[in-house]
């Protein structure tokens, strides 16, 4: 079957009423979740992974596509009206978006933030529906040693380029790894780190994990540091566009896109680094570049639309290779999991129709985003004024009921608080915990290929280097690990460089950055950004 | 002696404001203004910006009125706020907004006015928007 | 080198090195669990169960040593901001242990008292600890929240989370 025919199948079961209707709880959840502060969709696919036991696996993923999408709308209207990004990759868009919504342009950087998405949206669904059945023709002809090379670089890709400090990464990967090795190893059915314990034989359930990191853990850590002064949101009305926002906006738009989607597929690409790298281009390229620092639109438009793309983007090794890159795919895959599917490239000819479906959902569900943001962002920044014990104490209440309802034992509310408490120290230490989160649900299967794969050469590690392409990949591998100290090496030998790279990538951020905004983890950004701009 | 009055950023709180520096200049006494926000939402439209706040102290200035502003942020309620600074500045008059609400609005949500007129010890002077 | 007062300011402040003694204790967990393992070498299976774990604790011990090396040399982990954090005031634990034992009541209570109860319990304790003060309205939505999740769940998703005390009367 040709893709084609394959995403019309997709419209015909995502269209189905009762599909459609989970899209649109979706998208509403999504978005209010991405609004609220505290709660993201990876903590929100977490808290419904048990819910959705009942669900049909089909609804359930287009419920959590609608998820993943609506964060991220909803996540721009806050960090445009507020100045306060909740997530990396949105640290750009409020850079501009709110200086132009302090100057009264509110509306318009919601506009052009809407409908930038929507455009890089559906682009990238677009691309991610022709590339991904390509990359699983790809794929399927990779043997064990290629597959373990790609999962390993995946890893390693993931903790030592996202995040300021590669050391707490690996540190949080780890721990990560260690959680995975819990339970009765499945060749031997020996029992590891289960410590006599029956009820850990069966391991950490991948939901009681992800819950606990994602929202106890969050929980208790906003808890611990909630703001004391109310912030002041900035009022708008129904967002709109003059034809003058138009014409700037479209460029950024299709640019930010072109960013953004690589980015995205990329093991580590993230949504972090094309979104700088598309404020600085618009920046560049812009007939305005005086208005930039106070409110241009193209500096909205660009890293918005890069942010949605890159997130159509990680859903292509999501889907096609079983390999997550950021924390709403991990927890989408642990789902893939929990449903007995299993991710890697089989998945699209073993679901095809739920692969497909899911893709075509992320079309519908861009549209429905598109029609509910723009008339309803007044009512969106409502949600704001919710109060904040009511907010945090459902987020407890909703894990402890998830959690529970998974295997009913009082246990793993215990596992639960313990992880919790985990997570809570990881925000405190600064260890990134997605690390954490892709070693729990990668280990496992990273450990049954290296088997596979040495099995295959009866014991002899040559047998990982037994095909081209796992060579290719272990040199990349060495690439990423030894590169920041060659950096260091180049730095040292010529400090006037050293000095210039370090200071540059924070130029951008805001002249007055410091000053006008004392919400921006700029810090973070400019430290770990001289080795990040480096590694594709 | 001391004005007080609970400012909010709507049409009543600037009904209010407006009467009570009409009272202030009338008596040439202090006025005390009063925006106090819960802090329990991460956004209050009740609480007032800075530019506003700003724009008020202006206003006060150049009418020459002896003012004080405060915001404060305890999570206490708004009615709270009002009756604490009337006491503590042993108030000759509080001056509120009041708005319309529906019967059913005042059993859910109480009412901020009601709990100033019936605990308050000094007049009070209640004003409805425009 | 290192006598006792200097050392001893150099752990002032440190709480980080606690997170590598951690590490550190995870990683030998892993390596004495797996030295436990006792499997013959197999032809099918010549990784065997042990491979893995070995390497994972070493990375967690290798990952302590350079975290404690890093923390006193003056390292610092960033915490982690967000749109509702403010890092400029100390972690406030007179909300976060009470949430704790809001939470932990819940584990008490759920197997013998039920969900309905534990969970009105869990949600009034949660929303009190973060600083509410509507104590019976917070009661009613606590109760209510409760007794919806639990007929929610039981005529949904089929799933019957214990009645407990309750039983016969849900």
């Amino acid at each position: 079957m040709d893709v084609w025919s394959s995403l019309m199948d997709g419209f015909a079961t995502a269209l189905t009423p009762m599909n459609f209707l989970y899209a649109v709880i979706g998208v509403l959840l999504g978005t209010a979740v991405g609004v609220l502060p505290g709660l993201g969709p990876a903590m929100t696919v977490a808290l419904l992974l048990p819910v959705t036991y009942a669900l049909e696996p089909t609804s359930a993923f287009i419920m959590f596509a609608g998820i993943y999408y609506g964060g991220m709308y909803g996540g721009s209207t806050t960090s445009i009206l507020l100045n306060t990004p909740g997530e990396s990759s949105s640290v750009v868009t409020a850079i501009e978006g709110n200086k132009m919504a302090k100057a009264g342009r509110a509306a318009q950087a919601l506009a052009t933030a809407a409908i930038g998405s929507f455009v890089a949206g559906t682009i990238g669904t677009a691309l991610l529906a022709v590339c991904a059945p390509v990359v699983v023709e790809f794929a399927v002809s990779l043997g064990a040693p290629s597959y373990f090379s790609i999962m390993v670089l995946a890893l390693l890709a993931v903790t030592a380029v996202l995040g300021s400090s590669r050391l707490r990464g690996f540190a949080s990967l780890g721990l990560g790894l260690a959680i995975g090795l819990v339970g009765l190893d499945v060749v031997t059915g020996q029992a590891r780190l289960t410590f006599g314990v029956p009820l850990l034989a069966d391991g950490l359930d991948i939901v009681v994990v992800a819950v606990a990191i994602f929202a106890v853990g969050e929980a208790l850590w906003v808890a611990a540091h909630l703001r004391r002064n109310p912030l002041q949101i900035i009022p708008v009305g129904r967002p709109w566009m003059g034809k003058q926002d138009w014409k700037r906006s479209w460029k950024p738009w299709l640019r930010g896109t072109a960013y953004g989607f690589p980015f995205g597929a990329l093991p580590a690409g993230g949504a972090e680094i094309p979104t700088f790298l598309s404020y600085v281009t618009e920046k560049r390229l812009s007939k305005h570049p005086e208005e930039f620092g106070k409110g241009a639109i193209e500096g909205v438009a660009g890293p918005e639309a890069a942010n949605n793309a890159a997130a159509a983007g990680t859903l292509t090794p999501m889907l096609a290779l079983g390999l997550p890159t950021n924390a709403t795919a991990a927890v989408m895959l642990a789902a893939f999991t929990s449903y007995g599917i299993q991710p890697g490239p089989q998945l699209f000819s073993s679901q095809g129709p739920l692969v497909w479906a899911l893709i075509a959902s992320l079309f519908i569900g861009n549209l429905l985003l598109l029609l509910i943001n723009l008339p309803l962002a007044p009512m969106w920044a409502k949600l704001l004024q919710i109060p904040r014990p009511y907010l945090y104490a459902g987020i407890l209440f909703f894990a402890t009921l998830g959690a529970y309802s998974v295997n009913l034992q009082a246990f793993d509310l215990v596992l639960l608080l313990a992880l919790g408490a985990l997570g809570f120290m990881m925000r405190r230490f600064g260890l990134p915990v997605l690390p954490l989160i892709l070693g729990v649900i990668l280990g496992p299967r990273i450990e049954k290929q290296l088997r596979q794969t040495l099995q295959l050469s009866a014991g002899d590690p040559a047998g990982l280097f037994s095909e081209p392409i796992a060579v290719v990949i272990y040199i990349i591998v060495a690439i990423i690990l030894v590169w920041p100290f060659i950096f260091k090496l180049i730095r040292r030998n010529r400090p006037a460089l050293a000095t210039g790279g370090v200071a540059t990538p924070s130029a951008p951020e805001a002249p007055s950055g410091s000053s006008a905004h004392p919400d921006l983890p700029v810090h973070s950004e400019s430290s770990a950004r001289p080795e990040k701009k480096e590694t594709p | 002696m001391t004005i007080v009055v609970g400012y909010v950023p709507t049409p009543e709180g600037e009904a209010a404001l407006t009467q009570a520096i009409h009272e202030a200049r009338k008596s040439n006494t202090r006025l005390l203004v009063i925006n106090s926000s819960k802090g329990d939402a991460l956004v209050d439209n009740r609480y007032a910006q800075d530019s506003d706040i700003q724009s008020i102290e202006d206003r006060l200035a150049t009418q020459g009125i002896d003012h004080v502003i405060k915001q404060p942020v305890r999570g206490h309620d708004a009615a709270a706020e009002v009756l604490d600074a009337a006491e503590e500045n042993n108030a000759e008059l509080i001056v509120i907004g009041l708005r319309r609400r529906t019967p059913v609005g005042k059993l859910i949500m109480g009412s901020v006015s009601q709990r100033i007129l019936l605990e308050a010890d000094c007049p009070v002077l209640a004003v409805k928007a425009g | 080198m290192s006598s006792s007062p200097t050392l001893a300011s150099r752990l002032k402040g440190r709480a980080e090195l606690g997170v590598a003694l951690l590490l550190g204790a995870a990683g030998a967990l892993v390596i004495w669990d797996a030295a436990r393992i006792s499997t013959p070498y197999s032809q099918s299976d010549p990784v065997g169960p042990k491979t893995l774990p070995f390497i994972v604790g070493a990375m967690l011990l290798v990952c302590a040593v350079l975290l404690a090396v890093n923390v006193l040399r003056g390292g610092q982990g960033e915490a982690e901001g967000g749109e509702d954090v403010d890092l400029t005031h100390p972690a406030d634990w007179k909300t976060v242990l009470p949430l704790a034992g809001a939470f932990i009541l819940n584990i008490l209570l759920i197997d013998w008292a039920g969900w309905v109860i534990s969970g009105t319990v869990l949600f009034w304790g949660s929303v009190l600890a973060l600083g509410s003060r509507h104590y019976i309205r917070d009661g009613i939505i606590s109760l209510a929240l409760a007794l919806l999740t639990f007929y929610g769940f039981y005529l949904g998703l089929g799933i019957a989370l214990p009645a407990g005390l309750l039983e016969g009367i849900l």
